[in-house]
């Protein structure tokens, strides 16, 4: 019989670990991606000889990513490969990893993220069907016809989207990871170089280099290798769906999301109201306001006024891009999805310092990628 | 059309009357019309090629979006350029290039209707030219 993710074992997030993320530099990928493993592996208190397999989550390094990292740590002859899953190929290496251990094939996995900026071939590209716009309509410019819409639909001023880029960079600011380590006024905000429509350069996320690592583990390895019980986060949901033919629906990226949330809170048995805190897909500031909306965090129209009265700061109703989001954190590709679960678990366990969002209990993290695709994970704290 | 030639001919005609038509698609087992055209199997229900079939989509619509690109490292045209978000009236949402270079003046909900405007010469020194839309005349 068919099961979903919480029917099969526990999974928990027992260790994690970062690469801070950064423009790119001579900095080997094996460098990046060990660096974040290392503090992993340290922060979980388990050696590299008690993890069971290895997905690495990266889209632009090239073929056979991992074994030429990971060797490095010990050749112990685990399964590893690589995950591909555009922006979500780190959250798919976690999937994959928290499915090893739920079925009960491993009892401890890890999923990297890591990849550095360079020429990457694109398969859409290779379809042999092109539209009428090409190559002029980049990700900013998809993103840029969604603003328009919205602030035609809604009533939202561009200053109004804008205020996500200073929340996320005041997050940002205060993550020793973050690519961008600077609080921003709105002013900045909206006097930055204009790149399409309304969105300006801060409002539009750096895509450098980084990794980020989580070690998941079932109940039994937590018992045998002595693990802090008392610093495990359990993995309550990972759903992952991909786009479908929305017939009246514009907006594909909203569907998609709505669609897969909504799935992964019927399997957790959460609801909106019970997420602390949400680490999105805020590659441009719009999509903070289509997702939450999404999400159901506010109805459809919303958003704007909820980021405005603070409903997502740090210490408001939910926390949204505690870490600084892809807008202030970054988005290097690969680490991205890795880097939400990383983020969350330091959350959840009480360990995230200045930008702690108090009580945190339930952390939800999604990441969309070209195809389209979406990943969803809930994570939560047991008292 | 002499001496005229489409930058894309696969994606768009010159059509009668000079209102160029968009070469699209549809399924004949859903009814699903889709544009780009392709010849691999329908998106909505998984029909087999052989059930796809050409048709001319009027270049008639509303405008649902538009941006004017400010930054592009493309070599073939120069920023700003403007795009648009239309639904086109036999059903598929299309992204073109507006005539304007900026977003000026457009409002969404807009008429909008298809242009073929000058692009360049070719090798041969064929006259190019490439679909934009703009925003439709009175009655169109």
């Amino acid at each position: 019989m068919k099961k979903n993710f919480r029917d099969m074992r526990p999974v928990y997030v027992v260790g994690i670990g970062l690469h801070r993320y950064q423009r790119l530099s001579e900095t080997p990928y094996v460098t990046l991606g060990l660096t974040a493993v290392r503090e992993a592996l340290a922060d979980a208190a388990v050696e590299w000889r008690s993890v069971e397999s290895a997905y690495t989550g990266t889209a632009l390094i090239g073929m056979a990513a991992s074994r030429p990292m990971l060797r490095h740590l010990g050749a112990t002859g685990i399964p590893m490969a690589q995950v591909e899953n555009a922006s979500a190929s780190g959250s798919t290496a976690f999937r994959q990893a928290c499915i090893d251990v739920a079925s009960g094939l491993t009892d401890v996995s890890l999923a990297v993220g890591v990849d550095k900026p360079g020429p990457v071939a694109m398969a859409p590209g290779k379809t042999r069907m092109r539209d009428l716009v090409g190559s002029r309509v980049v990700p900013f410019t998809h993103f840029a016809l969604l603003t328009q819409e919205y602030m035609t639909r809604y009533g939202g001023s561009a200053e109004q989207i804008a205020l996500v880029a200073v929340k996320n960079n005041r997050n940002g600011a205060n993550n020793p990871y973050s690519q961008r380590q600077k609080a921003v006024t709105l002013d900045e905000v909206m006097a930055g170089p204009a790149i399409s429509g309304t969105l300006t350069r801060l409002q539009c996320c750096p895509v450098g280099e980084g990794a980020a690592a989580v070690i998941v583990a079932s109940d039994d390895a937590i018992t045998q290798l002595g693990i802090d019980r008392n610093r495990a986060v359990k993995v309550i949901a990972s759903v992952t769906r991909t786009e479908r033919v929305y017939r009246d629906a514009k907006n594909f990226d909203a569907e998609l999301t709505r669609e897969t949330v909504e799935q992964a809170y019927r399997e957790a048995g959460v609801a909106p109201g019970d997420l602390d805190l949400i680490e999105l897909h805020d590659a441009f500031t719009i999509e903070e306001l289509l997702y939450v909306e999404a999400m159901g965090l506010c109805t459809t129209g919303k958003a704007a006024g909820a980021i405005a009265a603070g409903d997502f700061d740090i210490g408001g109703r939910c926390a949204v891009s505690a870490s600084g989001g892809l807008l202030a954190m970054g988005h290097p590709i690969g680490p991205t999805g890795a880097g939400q679960i990383v983020e969350i678990t330091r959350q959840l366990r009480g360990e995230a310092g200045v930008r702690q969002q108090p009580n945190a209990k339930t952390g939800l993290a999604h990441m969309v990628g070209v195809g389209a695709v979406c990943v969803v994970h809930i994570l939560r704290k047991d008292v | 059309m002499p001496n005229r030639k489409a930058v894309h001919a696969e994606l768009y005609s010159p059509g009668a009357a000079d209102q160029p038509v968009l070469n699209g698609g549809q399924c004949r087992a859903c009814g699903y019309v889709f544009f780009p055209p392709q010849r691999y199997g329908c998106e909505s229900c998984g029909a087999p090629p052989e059930r796809l079939e050409a048709v001319e989509l009027r270049g008639r619509g509303r405008l649902h979006s538009y941006a004017t690109v400010h930054l592009y490292q493309g070599k073939d045209i120069v920023a700003p350029f403007t795009v648009g978000l239309i639904v086109l009236d036999d059903g598929p949402a299309i992204r073109s290039m507006l005539t304007e270079r900026t977003d000026a003046g457009f409002a969404i909900g807009d008429r909008m209707a298809s242009v073929l405007v000058a692009a360049g010469t070719d090798p041969e020194g064929n006259e190019m030219v490439e679909l934009r839309f703009a925003r439709a005349g009175a009655g169109q």
